[in-house]
């Protein structure tokens, strides 16, 4: 495999870095991941990503919890075995309200397990090739090239407005 | 500043075809047809049984509808584009309605099996004379209040001329020439609006209370009219669905209507579906936490009792589970072909709902559901009704319709 050079453009401006990404493949280069210290519009779209797999994880918290809740109250009472108002032991309709709040829950526990799993969080190794000006007023656009062409790419970014970092 | 807005520009040759008048009278007519045929047959009663479920669903559509209008004018929501013209265009079946509740006053006989009933002091409340009375008097303040909103709607539409027929220049009345007089338009829009709003909660739980829940006059639950009003707008949002989908098929960008508008309404569907469940489920706990005989015999007649237990099956599964899975979907409220499949079946299903509430009562020891033919083809006469009704205030008020041009994506 060829060796590969990572080179970052830092723009003040998110339009610029959106154009930066589209505009990539068609110069050669290889785009590696961007960084923005605001959500964007402007770059999401550029990124073309797929949606998210969170939505999944909080279906599934939300059913897991739906039948957490009615086993829950279904254990309890059978534990107890007391019979209330002559009513039966287990009695589905109150149970509902149970299983509900465990689907709202779970749902919730669900929502945040995906996100991390999802973001990859927690990172304790930190991010290669980072810049900090990302998490202040720059948009960083992370790109590779085959060696030898790294005058090139900062060419490339120079000309679309950017500052250049280049990492080892 | 000049404030004056710009008038609409409706698409004239975008109101509806003389065909679509046809296809309403035609179906109005075998509608009407088959109530006269079943009102000869040897079971009036269940005519006149298909006529008031009918009459409550197909005015409840149209008066929830317009409250969608209503209600995000007065909130100020801005995302409704379109839609909030289309909703007003329901405003057309009232007169249909009103006229249909007059028109029960001639099967009362048959409609309030509580005239033979010893009421044990209710005959106050429940008389023929007062009924017919107070809820006529809560249909033309709601009916009022609901075309007052949209004239000033009209008004403002029209920009400086009202070129056209008769209702068009009666219902435009002074039409705005200055700055001055548009904010006093605008003012009495905001008004009318709220009190549309508010009218249609009080008459809605009245008209629940007296024409539903009555007809077991010895069974209460105060949150019956809550339930019948949410249900109102429930099946007024799968209607506008309807007919934003047609106009947006039949005319396709042009008209106006972006994804965004159905994924929006879509989801408004979407919390409704839950608030109709929430609020047959608060009531069915309430109940059966009391466990009191007068009430719980309503609720297990209509559940747990041959042959109405499937029926309540049906109900809940069309009104509820049906929607609340397929509306998860993002994708599936913003198409339009898909969104009418489902508000038919939804409104089919709170068809079938009205059975279940009226039907045990209407049928006593039904041994069998009372649906048949004659049921289906007044369903379809009111549909045809509907048709006209939206076709004429379309064709009357072609401001209702999307003024056209590119939707945005």
């Amino acid at each position: 495999m060829p060796a590969e050079t990572c080179i970052m453009g830092l723009f003040k401006d998110d339009g610029k870095a959106a154009k930066v990404i589209l505009d990539l493949p068609a110069a050669g280069f290889s785009f590696r991941r961007a960084h923005s210290p605001i959500p964007s519009h402007r770059i999401l779209e550029a990124l073309k990503l797929r949606k998210g797999r969170v939505g999944w994880f909080t279906l599934t918290g939300g059913i897991i919890g739906f039948f957490a809740g009615f086993a829950l109250a279904i254990f309890t009472s059978v534990q107890w075995n007391l019979i209330v108002s002559g009513k039966p032991i287990v009695s589905l309709i109150p149970f509902f309200i149970v299983g509900f709040e465990f689907t709202i829950l779970f749902s919730v526990f669900g929502n945040v397990i995906g996100l991390l799993v999802c973001s990859r969080l927690p990172d304790y190794g930190g991010l290669e090739s980072y810049d900090p000006r990302c998490s202040g007023e720059h948009f960083g656009v992370l790109a590779a090239c085959e060696a030898g062409r790294e005058g090139e790419l900062m060419d490339f970014f120079q000309k679309k407005g950017g500052e250049v970092k280049v990492f080892a | 500043m000049n404030t004056t807005m710009p008038p609409v520009q409706p698409g004239r040759n975008a109101a509806p075809q003389r065909s679509l008048f046809t296809l309403g009278a035609v179906l109005a007519a075998a509608g009407l047809a088959a109530f006269l045929a079943g009102l000869l047959g040897p079971h009036p009663q269940r005519a006149w049984q298909a006529f008031l479920i009918n009459f409550l669903l197909w005015s409840a559509m149209a008066q929830g509808a317009v409250l969608f209008s209503a209600v995000t004018h007065t909130v100020k929501a801005r995302w409704t584009g379109p839609l909030s013209g289309l909703a007003g265009a329901f405003a057309g079946f009232f007169p249909v309605s009103l006229a249909c509740f007059l028109i029960l006053l001639i099967g009362k006989n048959h409609l309030f099996p509580w005239l033979h009933e010893d009421l044990h002091g209710k005959e106050i409340w429940l008389n023929i004379p007062f009924l017919f009375t107070r809820d006529g008097i809560g249909f033309l303040i709601l009916y009022g209040t609901g075309w007052a909103y949209l004239s000033q709607d009209l008004k403002l539409k029209f920009g400086t001329s009202a070129a056209g027929g008769g209702l068009r220049r009666m219902l435009a009345g002074r039409i705005p020439q200055s700055d001055t007089d548009i904010q006093r338009v605008q003012r009495r829009k905001n008004l009318w609006g709220g009190l549309y709003c508010f009218a249609f909660a009080l008459v809605l739980s009245l008209i629940g209370f007296d024409l539903v829940m009555s007809m077991d006059p010895h069974w209460v639950s105060t949150l019956f009219g809550a339930y019948h009003f949410v249900k109102a707008f429930y099946v007024g949002l799968g209607a506008l669905i309807i007919l934003a989908a047609i106009v947006h098929l039949r005319r396709g960008r042009s008209a106006g209507i972006a994804a965004a508008h159905f994924h929006d309404v879509g989801k408004l569907f979407f919390a409704f579906c839950l608030l109709w469940a929430d609020f047959f489920y608060v009531q069915l706990t309430v109940i059966w936490y009391g466990n009191i005989p007068e009430e719980t015999s309503y609720v297990i007649l209509r559940t747990v009792t041959p042959p109405w237990d499937a029926l309540a099956w049906v109900v809940f599964i069309v009104c509820f589970i049906i929607p609340f899975v397929v509306l998860i979907n993002r994708r599936i409220k913003t198409m339009p072909g898909a969104m009418i499949a489902l508000c038919s079946i939804v409104i089919l299903g709170i068809w079938l709902e009205h059975l279940l509430l009226l039907g045990p009562a209407l049928n006593h020891a039904a041994a069998e559901l009372p649906l048949g033919v004659t049921d289906g083809l007044v369903f379809v006469g009111f549909l045809g009704l509907m048709v006209l009704a939206l076709a004429y205030t379309l064709k009357t008020f072609p401001e209702f319709l999307p003024p056209g041009g590119e939707a945005p994506r």
